[in-house]
């Protein structure tokens, strides 16, 4: 197998002689291109390369545009750079990506604990009382906006 | 250690009661392919790793695995609060109903409990990872016929966003794959398992 032209980031780019009996996938080549971060949490990946839904269930549209669901997008993006940095830690372009996505996701979740409440439990330090334990937790649907 | 966040990974907002729903996706809980069978698979796995990008890549995707399993429990949860005993019959929800309320049970659809047998930890490098692709797989497929059988699009929303992790966390274990084998004796990947023979580095 050899590379050309015709393959795109979809396909990959596989070693010229490729041993026997060896569990092979074609390595992701590049942490771009990439979503942005309220259409990746929507589509489930970073990655429109790995974006491979079944029959015609995809995302309806990005999420919606809660402090909430732009925490969870900007800690999604930080997971999928994760998972893709453990398998290219030689990646200085994704690193610095991560570094970016790091602060801006520190920023989303203060301006979300100020809003609505601790996120872990450390964000109490500026509330007057133990307000932890409060409802909602995460299985709750309270369907207040913003909340869970 | 562990830290919890009081969050989801994803929005899990289920408005109606749909027990006859509640007892399939169960499956994603305490089944054989499901999300605790494969955060204990790939937490296990880690301690005989020999490789540390591998240890990071079990560890990352093992605690996503773990919100998964929150998830799962979420949708379980949402969809049998609120019920009454006359959706529980309609829905054929006895057995459940009997043994745990409207509580979350790890259980395979068919009612079997939560089992370490449908997972596995080899200790051998190749064995596990091999297994780990196809833990990934058959999660994906039984995504798959979920949302073939699934009918209230708050519920169609998450399974399609859980599927998608499958296929990406099958992307990583092959590159993991990958790393391994490009530590070991090019010639022969078999010839020794770095897991437990010494030395492991080529």
């Amino acid at each position: 197998m050899t590379n050309n032209n015709t393959c795109t980031y979809r396909q990959g780019a596989l070693p010229s002689c490729a041993p026997l009996a060896v569990p092979m996938v074609a390595p992701q080549q590049s942490s771009q291109p990439a979503y942005e971060s309220a259409e990746a949490l929507a589509k489930g990946t970073l990655f429109p390369g790995l974006d491979l839904p079944f029959m015609d269930y995809v995302a309806t549209g990005a999420a919606e545009n809660t402090p909430l669901a732009e925490l969870m997008a900007l800690d999604f993006v930080l997971q999928e750079l994760a998972l893709y940095l453990d398998t290219h830690p030689d990646d200085t372009e994704a690193f610095k990506t991560w570094k970016s996505f790091v602060s801006l996701a520190e920023k989303g979740r203060k301006r979300y604990v100020e809003l609505y409440g601790p996120v872990m439990r450390q964000d109490t330090v500026n509330c007057n009382s133990w307000v932890w334990p409060e409802d909602p937790w995460p299985w709750d649907n309270s369907g207040k906006a913003g909340k869970n | 250690m562990f830290v919890y966040e009081k969050k989801l990974q994803y929005p899990v907002r289920i408005k109606n009661p749909n027990p006859a729903m509640a007892k399939f996706i169960i499956t994603q809980y305490g089944g054989p392919d499901g999300e605790l069978s494969a955060s204990l698979r790939y937490l296990s796995q880690r301690y005989s790793m020999p490789y540390p990008e591998l240890k990071a890549v079990l560890t990352d995707i093992g605690v996503e695995e773990l919100g998964h399993l929150e998830m799962i429990g979420t949708i379980v949860h949402q969809l049998t609060r609120n019920m009454t005993i006359e959706q529980v019959k309609e829905a054929g929800f006895q057995e459940y109903f009997v043994d745990h309320t409207a509580g979350v049970y790890a259980q395979a659809a068919a009612g079997w409990p939560f089992n370490a047998a449908s997972f596995a930890v080899k200790g051998d490098v190749i064995a596990d990872l091999t297994e780990d692709m196809g833990a990934e797989q058959k999660a994906r497929a039984t995504y798959d016929n979920i949302l073939r059988m699934a009918d209230d699009p708050d519920v169609i929303d998450v399974i399609r966003f859980l599927r998608e992790r499958e296929v990406v966390h099958f992307q990583r274990f092959g590159e993991a794959m990958e790393l391994a084998t490009s530590q070991m004796d090019k010639r022969n990947v078999y010839a020794v398992n770095p897991a437990f023979d010494k030395p492991a580095r080529k």
